[in-house]
């Protein structure tokens, strides 16, 4: 039953992952992404990592997609035009693809799959907070300090006339 | 007791204060550089209040600070005062570039934004933990894209801005792939836990954690502009305001090459990955070497040349990394850090004049330079004969020292290569100097002045370089016990 729901998302996830890259419409490939983030997510489920599943759907599937179709309806972004392919850049990206696929097919079969991978599972939202606010507080309080970092930034490069 | 990351709060603080003084303040903006400089400065004299801590009296396990740590703790806070230097002079070509409504906007974040960014390769250096490592290297990343995109009406800066955000995005990605083959197979995200975990790794486990370095290492070769992962250097840095490039090429180049030796440490010290990882190094540094030296010979703009010259220097540095197994390899390092820093930071300063009354940084603007300016075109007269390697300037040294540990580990085709690529080096850096005591200036070109800060500035620079280049003994004193 697992490994068949597995294929299923895995599949779910990939196609629609090629087909962000494919549409031509920037909202069929934003909408594309939300499914795909959503395979993620049931894969995260079936990996018994409940915690970080609901977190994919709603941060990433909810908020951060709907912000990038809003934005991509703001700016009515038109259809992309076909682009000349520029062949010895194809030729590069697909040699580096190639190689990292055939690494990974040669590195995962010497891992013994059936063992269980996490030792100490966090689920539930306590104790990752209590993680965070204790073991992990100095690189948290670090992103505390990135996304001030990054708010401003965004003032400076998005308004219109700065003040 | 004071915390042991009493820096890197102080410096995030100073950063949250210039930007409330940014908000309130309506006269003018420089006001807020030269508070940075002055609180930094003094930041940097508390550094030495500071001894290194061992690792038992730090509870934090995210965080040291050893010797190396300390020392390039106060290289980032004197590269981000120089950067805040270069910032103040640069400001009213900044402010023709900003979508402004009231003037001077825009300045305090350029002024502010170094600030936060020296705080994350605060943390950088010090940091000893994959987790640690990651977010700080993305607050600096962050940052660093905001910086460079920051002149909007210049499209240079915002193709720049574009191409480091996708290639910076993508080597983030390299970064969190590579840590969690490096965690799945050790189970550990700390660098003392991998270090411990590496000697009993299954031999069938081998390849995948050289697969795990390999991606790490490919996400830190971008850091460093390290061939083959350079494809945005040349763009972002002809492309960012000339303080950001200033601070792109030395800080964060620097902080990635700490990152790089902590992360490196526990592997070249496992017998059974050692070979393997110096193999990497050695042809990592051999092609960083040879392209970025050749490439640089055909450049026409002097930021461009720069660009192309950092990735030359990231190839020196990586000799010395592939040579980590001789004893005086982290010296060497960290004493070719510190010359860069100062030759660096003097040619960015004569590019930033001569290219606000020049209108351009193309090595033809520089023509005459030695009638319109002989201090400017001295002062990179000495920049570009020490980033070559003369003797008696502190870029020689730098060269010799990370011979003399290639050496010291056999890495003779690396040295064999290094001095072929010197002589490349001279090449390219004298067609600046060709430029500005041959060629006759533009009819249209007219006298450089300098600020008498920009001279003092300069004539420190300068007297380091060669001061340095002759007496290397304190800089070499504050690196002993690396």
């Amino acid at each position: 039953m697992e490994v068949a729901l597995f294929w299923i998302f895995a599949a779910l996830m990939l196609g629609f992952g090629a087909a962000v890259i494919f549409l031509k419409s920037p909202v069929s490939s934003a909408l594309s992404l939300v499914v795909s983030f959503l395979g993620l997510a049931a894969l995260f489920l079936l990996l018994d990592a409940f915690f970080i599943g609901i977190i994919q759907v709603l941060v990433y599937a909810g908020a951060v997609m709907v912000l990038f179709l809003f934005i991509i309806m703001l700016l009515d972004l038109k259809t992309e035009r076909a682009r000349k392919i520029n062949l010895p850049a194809m030729i590069g990206g697909l040699m580096v693809v190639v190689g990292f696929v055939a690494l990974l097919v040669k590195l995962l079969p010497s891992f013994d799959i059936a063992k269980p991978a996490l030792a100490r599972p966090v689920n539930d939202v306590a104790s990752v907070g209590m993680l965070l606010f204790s073991d992990y507080n100095l690189p948290f309080q670090v992103i505390g300090v990135l996304l001030l970092v990054a708010t401003v930034g965004v003032v400076l490069l998005s308004r219109k006339e700065l003040k | 007791m004071i915390v042991p990351y009493a820096l890197e709060i102080s410096v995030v603080c100073v950063g949250i204060f210039l930007l409330m003084v940014d908000a309130f303040l309506k006269t003018d903006k420089t006001t807020i550089a030269w508070t940075g400089v002055v609180v930094l400065l003094a930041i940097f004299g508390l550094t030495f209040a500071l001894g290194p801590m061992p690792k038992g009296v730090i509870p934090e396990a995210f965080y040291v600070l050893d010797p190396t740590a300390l020392f390039f703790k106060r290289f980032l806070l004197l590269a981000t005062v120089l950067t805040l230097i270069l910032s103040i002079d640069y400001s009213p070509v900044y402010q023709k570039f900003v979508p402004a409504a009231v003037p001077q906007a825009g300045l305090g974040e350029f002024f502010t934004l170094p600030v936060f960014a020296c705080a994350g390769m605060m943390f950088m250096v010090s940091a000893n933990d994959f987790i640690m490592i990651f977010v700080a290297l993305e607050l600096v990343t962050i940052t660093f894209y905001v910086l460079v995109a920051s002149m909007r009406k210049n499209q240079g800066s915002l193709e720049a801005g574009v191409k480091y955000l996708i290639l910076g995005a993508l080597s983030t990605g390299f970064l969190v792939y590579g840590i969690t083959w490096l965690y799945g197979i050790t189970g550990y995200t700390s660098l003392d836990g991998i270090q411990s975990v590496l000697p009993r790794v299954p031999e069938q486990y081998q390849p995948s954690v050289l697969f795990g370095l390999g991606l790490v290492l490919v996400a830190l070769g971008f850091k460093v502009a390290a061939v083959p992962f350079q494809f945005w250097v040349p763009d972002v840095y002809q492309g960012a305001p000339t303080p950001v490039t200033a601070y792109l090429s030395v800080a964060s180049k620097a902080a990635g090459f700490v990152v790089l030796l902590r992360v490196l440490e526990p592997f070249v010290t496992t017998p059974t990955f050692q070979v393997k990882v110096f193999g990497i190094l050695t042809i990592l540094a051999a092609v960083t070497l040879i392209l970025g030296n050749l490439a640089a010979m055909s450049q026409q703009n002097l930021k461009r040349l720069l660009a192309y010259s950092s990735i030359a220097h990231a190839g020196y540095l990586l000799v010395a990394v592939a040579s980590l197994s001789a004893p005086g390899a982290k010296v060497a390092i960290g004493f070719y850090l510190g010359g860069y820093l100062l030759m660096t930071f003097l040619a960015f300063l004569v590019l930033l004049n001569v290219a606000k009354v020049s209108g351009g940084d193309d090595i033809r603007d520089f023509n005459g330079l030695g009638k319109r300016s002989p201090v400017l075109a001295l002062a990179l007269l000495i920049s570009m004969l020490s980033l070559a390697g003369l003797p008696f300037t502190i870029g020689f040294l730098g060269k010799f020292f990370i011979f003399e540990a290639a050496l010291a580990s056999g890495q003779y085709v690396l040295v064999v290569l290094g001095a072929i690529t010197v002589a490349c080096g001279f090449y390219y850096y004298l067609k600046v100097v060709m430029a500005m005591y041959w060629q006759p200036p533009a009819p249209s070109a007219t006298n450089i002045q300098v600020s008498p800060f920009g001279q003092f500035l300069i004539a420190l620079l300068v007297l380091a370089i060669i001061i340095f280049g002759i007496f290397p003994q304190p800089i070499l004193g504050a690196l002993t016990h690396l």
